[in-house]
């Protein structure tokens, strides 16, 4: 029994020594990279680490700056919610503001409606006023125009009237003359006269406004002032004179209203005619 | 009185091995301490 145990202990003995020593040959075979692996491990946790407070403090940062963020988004969040809320009051304000306004429009527009029915009615009236004032307009200048020729009439008339008394008071005048002429002769004015009446003769003066040859040159007529409104007639005879200077007569050939046009009778010359020289029916 | 073994036997062999195994074992234990530091790692 006790050699069983012996030699039972013994192989024990050898199984257990040999592996010891198997195993201290691995451990010194390997320790080394173990060592290395280890060292590298712990290098590598070192720098895990290392990241990890990094990480951990910019997290930090990164936290602390976000919640200075969310507290003041929290704060532009109730700034916007008030502002909504205000504006939501000020919205409430203007729709009925605008209801308002929606209902005085449409009254408006009613008003509107009438007065441009009014309006319409009353430009169709004036259209009619237009065309009556215009017929109006074209029978006032019709008048007008009547009323103006009527007018230059009358004053031609007028002047015709006015005339005709000067020539009456003259004519009075004259009358009164020759009366007393006759009564101073003895010569009854009443009694009738017998035979043919020579014209008489009333004394015009005038000026020469120019002198000129005729186109042959063998005569030389002259436009002097005076015409049929001083009683000029054709074929009467008047005397140029300059001063107390007779210069000769002429022939009146020509007559107009205010002037009129002589020929010089060539056998009373007695010098030439100038411009401004003067003229009568007698002297 | 005993009389002494004279004749080993293959226990007293393999007893002998396991010796050896045992102090080479240790060898390699010192080794290993000894690039360690004798700190354990």
């Amino acid at each position: 029994m006790n050699n069983v145990v012996a030699k039972t202990l013994i192989v024990l003995q050898l199984v257990f020594s040999l592996c010891f020593m198997c195993f201290a040959g691995a451990v010194y075979s390997f320790q080394k990279t173990w060592k290395d692996k280890a060292i590298a491990s712990a290098r590598q946790v070192t720098d895990l680490q290392k990241n990890l407070s990094d990480q951990q403090l910019a997290r930090t940062d990164e936290k602390t700056k976000l919640e200075a963020d969310i507290l003041a988004q929290k704060n532009r969040a109730d700034l916007a919610e008030g502002k909504l809320s205000s504006l939501a009051t000020d919205l409430s304000l203007a729709n009925t503001a605008r209801a308002s306004a929606e209902q005085e429009r449409d009254k408006h527009l009613a008003d509107l409606q009438v007065a441009q029915q009014e309006a319409e009615a009353r430009i169709t009236e004036t259209n009619g006023s237009r065309s009556e004032i215009k017929t109006l307009r074209d029978q006032m200048n019709d008048g007008i125009a009547q009323r103006r020729s009527l007018e230059d009439k009358l004053l031609d008339q007028q002047g015709r009237i006015d005339e005709a008394q000067q020539r009456e008071e003259q004519m009075l005048k004259e009358i009164g003359r020759l009366r007393d002429l006759c009564r101073a002769n003895r010569v009854d004015p009443n009694e009738p006269y017998v035979g043919p009446v020579p014209a008489a003769i009333v004394k015009v003066d005038g000026v020469v406004r120019q002198a000129k040859k005729n186109a042959s040159r063998s005569a030389e007529l002259v436009e002097i002032s005076i015409g049929s409104d001083d009683q000029i007639e054709k074929k009467m005879k008047l005397i140029v004179y300059r001063g107390s200077r007779f210069i000769c007569e002429i022939e009146i050939t020509d007559v107009y209203p205010d002037m009129s046009v002589g020929r010089v009778i060539e056998e009373t010359r007695n010098g030439s005619i100038e411009r401004g020289d003067h003229v009568t029916t007698k002297l | 009185m005993s009389q002494p073994n004279s004749d080993p036997t293959i226990y007293d062999g393999l007893m002998f091995v396991s010796l050896g195994a045992t102090i080479v074992g240790i060898v390699f234990w010192i080794l290993t301490l000894n690039s360690l530091g004798w700190t354990g790692g």
